[in-house]
């Protein structure tokens, strides 16, 4: 089939289609992104930290809007550490004062001591800003594909290039 | 380019479609009807602006980060839903199946829809809309025929059974190409399968294109056909 790539719309046409399938997935992502208000609304469990909770490679929703109350102990949340690049998923244990600049001290279930020593340099407590959701539903195991692909980056342009092709070469 | 000897799988519904699809533009331009394209083009334009929304709102988000561009990103993806929803409804209610619009030479727009009306049948249905000078009559003629008139037992797309067959049941293109119009109705009866497989093989040496082939050779399937006729 590739003879059709010598019209120009048709080849246009495909390019579209290939592009469009991307596109709609990032658009769903971001639409999901809005919707919760947290910046990556679907993370993967990469540690034990919080077994037997979750295991690694399960997949977690998160929640990012105080609507009815505010963040509480016991809840799992998700945070970002500055200059770290991976999001922690563990437990509120503590909490000081109310809103926006209530501190807040996490840790892991299956972790001896509480997060300080994760926190960046002189930072002793979270705040509501640094977390990008709450944990309201996890999918067991599906993420498990998300940590062979990046610990095995080679997968990704397998997996990228297998699926350009066939929608290149086949249509409908 | 699509040689008549590329042979397609004939087990494969799409693929049988989407050969005689091609194969329709590419024989009515030799017949110097002038194609329009704006269907198509409307559908590029829908689907390139989405996707450039989508790239667009990619880079400002991995610039500036979630926070500071939520907005932003809200009303690409409701605007980008829009798109998608014109683009799919512009592909179900006004595209329908489209493979050809154009205007003959002597004045009248037809627009050629195909489809394959059952999903474990091998047969082609074009719903041919016609319609006359400056807004004249309309005509609607629906034409159903297997796919085996024009597609031989490996999978050889012959052209002038398939040209026969639109050029007999549509009357405007008969007008324009005499010669491949079929003396009855009946096309499957003028084609016998070892016709087709003699067609197939005689067009080997002499042609270029699925559309463009061979004259003459409908009573003489055997002969080698000699030249290449482009009208």
């Amino acid at each position: 089939m590739l003879s059709s790539l010598q019209n120009p719309r048709q080849a246009a046409a495909q390019l579209m289609n290939f592009g469009l399938i991307l596109s709609t997935a990032f658009m769903m992502w971001k639409g999901l992104s809005v919707i919760t208000d947290s910046p990556s609304p679907i993370v993967v469990v990469l540690s034990g930290s919080m077994e037997p909770a979750f295991q690694r490679g399960d997949l977690l929703l998160l929640w990012n809007r105080n609507i009815l109350s505010e963040t509480s102990v016991g809840e799992i949340v998700v945070y970002n550490i500055k200059d770290k690049d991976i999001p922690i998923v563990h437990r509120v244990v503590r909490k000081f004062g109310t809103g926006p600049s209530a501190k807040l001290l996490t840790k892991g279930d299956n972790n001896l001591s509480d997060d300080t020593e994760l926190y960046a340099r002189g930072q002793d407590y979270l705040v509501r800003k640094d977390i990008i959701g709450s944990v309201v539903g996890f999918l067991p195991f599906v993420g498990y594909v998300t940590i062979m692909l990046s610990e095995h980056p080679w997968l990704k342009t397998v997996m990228l290039g297998i699926m350009g092709l066939v929608v290149v070469l086949q249509r409908e | 380019m699509a040689s008549s000897q590329e042979k397609i799988t004939v087990y494969n519904l799409a693929d049988l479609k989407n050969t005689s699809d091609d194969a329709i533009p590419n024989y009515l331009n030799s017949l110097k009807f002038r194609q329009s394209h704006r269907l198509t083009d409307v559908r590029l334009a829908l689907g390139y602006t989405a996707f450039l929304l989508a790239g667009a709102c990619f880079l400002w988000d991995y610039k500036f980060g979630f926070d500071a561009t939520k907005w932003y990103t809200a009303a690409a993806v409701a605007l980008y839903s829009a798109i998608n929803g014109a683009l799919t409804l512009w592909i179900f209610y006004v595209e329908r199946g489209t493979v050809y619009v154009g205007a003959a030479p002597s004045g009248e727009t037809l627009r050629i829809m195909s489809e394959t009306p059952r999903k474990t049948v091998p047969e082609y249905q074009l719903t041919v809309k016609i319609e006359g000078r400056k807004g004249g009559k309309k005509e609607t003629l629906v034409v159903t025929r297997s796919f085996t008139d024009w597609f031989d037992a490996v999978g050889h797309f012959v052209a002038p059974p398939f040209q026969s067959m639109l050029a007999s049941a549509v009357p405007v293109i008969g007008k324009h190409d005499p010669k491949r119009v079929a003396p009855t109705e009946e096309i499957a009866s003028v084609y016998t399968p070892e016709m087709l497989d003699a067609l197939s093989k005689a067009s080997v040496g002499a042609v270029s294109s699925a559309a463009e082939t061979a004259s003459g050779a409908e009573s003489t399937p055997g002969k080698k056909v000699g030249k290449r006729r482009k009208a």
